[in-house]
């Protein structure tokens, strides 16, 4: 999940800002980001050397992780109105 | 206390970064811009388009092709057609190329690695970007003399020649060189500079009623009604006029002297906050050169500084400002020099820079001399020349 709310926070990243953001090595987060591929709520674009993984925009399942992140992120919010 | 208000409605459309709705005077060039780049509209993908935007600081380079990035992408989205205008400031990124290409691809892969890819290399990623997203974009290299400077004909190969390695492939990427005279792309080699030279818009410098115009266009957007006077954007037209027919330096001169008129607790912009706001971008009169004046271009000069420190016109009549000097002569203890004299001292004056003057043609009353006092504050210039005068006499 921590991957999944920083690239759509970002946009795009590739493999090693991941690991460096979310503090892991570079072969897990490279292996946490095929199965996310692989599920189809990431995309891969591949630039030379670089792989730049983004949510795959076509996907329900990446729409519904999108709305879950948005759904969190209000959570703060609403709790400073007094609900 | 009741808090003062602003003479500000909207201090923001006064930014440098602010890009206009409609751009005054500059309607034509637009016109031409959309002829140029209207195949986007049409068939994408069938052609690529370069064109050349030239002129001086301040005469809408930048406003113009942003304004003309806006309507182009608002009339490809009503149309469904991906495009996108990206202006990229070359300065800022030193002149160099690979920077430059980086920033482009950040509109497609914002967290694209900064380091590590050559221009090469960022070119052919931008292209895939732009291939994945089937897209157009129009480049628009704002201050593009420094990419010249400092990179001279190889980028510019790079960067025109690109679709030549692409044959049969979709055409993606569009260009608009910006920069101020075509002299910048001399020193390029001539299969270089051939490539570049095909459309090119020169901006002409605004002249004093076109800059009203802009000015008055700002002022009802940025202040609140009734508190810049038509003298105040007269005076500030007429400066910018001075600066190479420079607008931004108007629109700038406007925003510093509504700050000057609101930290006085001013309901108006007067002349005299224009003068403030003036001698803070522009380097006032040195000391030396007015201790160097003689004793009655000294008092004449005080006369006109203490008019305009009690007044709130922008101009004064040579007559006027003759009955001020009087009555300085007077409090010095000395003979008014005859108005002949007078006139030459106004003129010897305006030519250090000092004073601006104008004839102007009155009906019934024939010619008058107008004289306002531009670009040094009148508080500051009486100060000075009561030093001078005492010093002088002591």
């Amino acid at each position: 999940m921590k991957i999944l709310k920083l690239i759509y926070t970002l946009g795009s990243l590739n493999v090693s800002d991941v690991a460096r953001r979310v503090k892991l090595n570079y072969t897990s987060t490279a292996k946490h980001l095929r199965i996310l591929e692989s599920e189809g709520i990431l995309q891969k674009r591949t630039y030379g050397r670089i792989r730049m993984y983004r949510f795959n925009e076509g996907s329900k399942k990446a729409k519904a992780v999108a709305g879950l992140i948005e759904a969190w992120e209000e959570r703060p919010a609403e709790k400073n109105h007094g609900h | 206390m009741v808090p003062h208000q602003s003479v500000f409605k909207d201090e923001s459309k006064l930014d440098i970064n602010y890009v206009p709705q409609k751009l005054p005077h500059r309607e034509k060039e637009h016109r031409l811009l959309m002829e140029f780049f209207s195949f986007i509209l049409h068939y994408p993908e069938k052609m690529a388009q370069r064109v050349i935007v030239t002129g001086e600081v301040g005469t809408g380079k930048t406003a113009l092709t942003q304004n003309f990035g806006s309507t182009l992408t608002s009339e490809a989205n009503k149309r469904s057609i991906k495009f996108r205008y990206v202006h990229i400031n070359c300065r800022e990124h030193r002149g160099s190329l690979a920077p430059i290409l980086h920033r482009a691809l950040t509109v497609f892969e914002p967290s694209f690695p900064a380091r590590g890819y050559s221009a090469d290399e960022l070119l052919t990623f931008l292209l895939k970007a732009l291939d994945t997203e089937n897209t157009h974009i129009i480049l628009a290299l704002d201050e593009f003399d420094s990419l010249v400077e400092k990179e001279e004909s190889d980028a510019v190969y790079k960067l025109t020649r690109l679709q030549e390695m692409r044959q049969g492939l979709p055409q993606r990427l569009s260009f608009i060189f910006i920069m101020r005279d075509l002299k910048a792309i001399d020193r390029l080699d001539e299969s270089a500079k051939s490539t570049l030279q095909r459309s090119i818009i020169h901006l002409e410098r605004y002249g004093k009623n076109q800059l009203i115009d802009i000015l008055n266009d700002r002022v009802s957007m940025s202040f609140e009604l009734g508190t810049v006077t038509e003298d105040v954007i007269d005076l500030v037209a007429g400066l910018a006029f001075s600066q190479t027919g420079n607008a931004r330096f108007g629109i700038e001169l406007l925003w510093r002297a509504g700050k000057y008129a609101d930290s006085e607790d001013s309901e108006v912009v007067e002349p005299e906050c224009v003068r403030q706001a003036v001698s803070a971008i522009i380097p006032s009169l040195r000391r030396s050169e007015l201790a160097s004046l003689g004793l009655h271009e000294k008092l004449f000069l005080l006369a006109i500084a203490r008019f305009f420190r009690e007044s709130d016109e922008a101009y004064v009549s040579l007559s006027e400002v003759e009955k001020t000097y009087a009555v300085i002569c007077e409090e010095y203890d000395e003979q008014p020099n005859s108005h002949t004299q007078i006139w030459t001292y106004t003129q010897y004056l305006s030519s250090l820079g000092v004073l601006k003057t104008e004839v102007l043609t009155i009906e019934s009353r024939g010619r008058q001399t107008r004289i306002s006092l531009p670009t040094i504050p009148a508080v500051e210039l009486e100060k000075e020349m009561m030093v001078t005068l005492h010093s002088e006499r002591a």
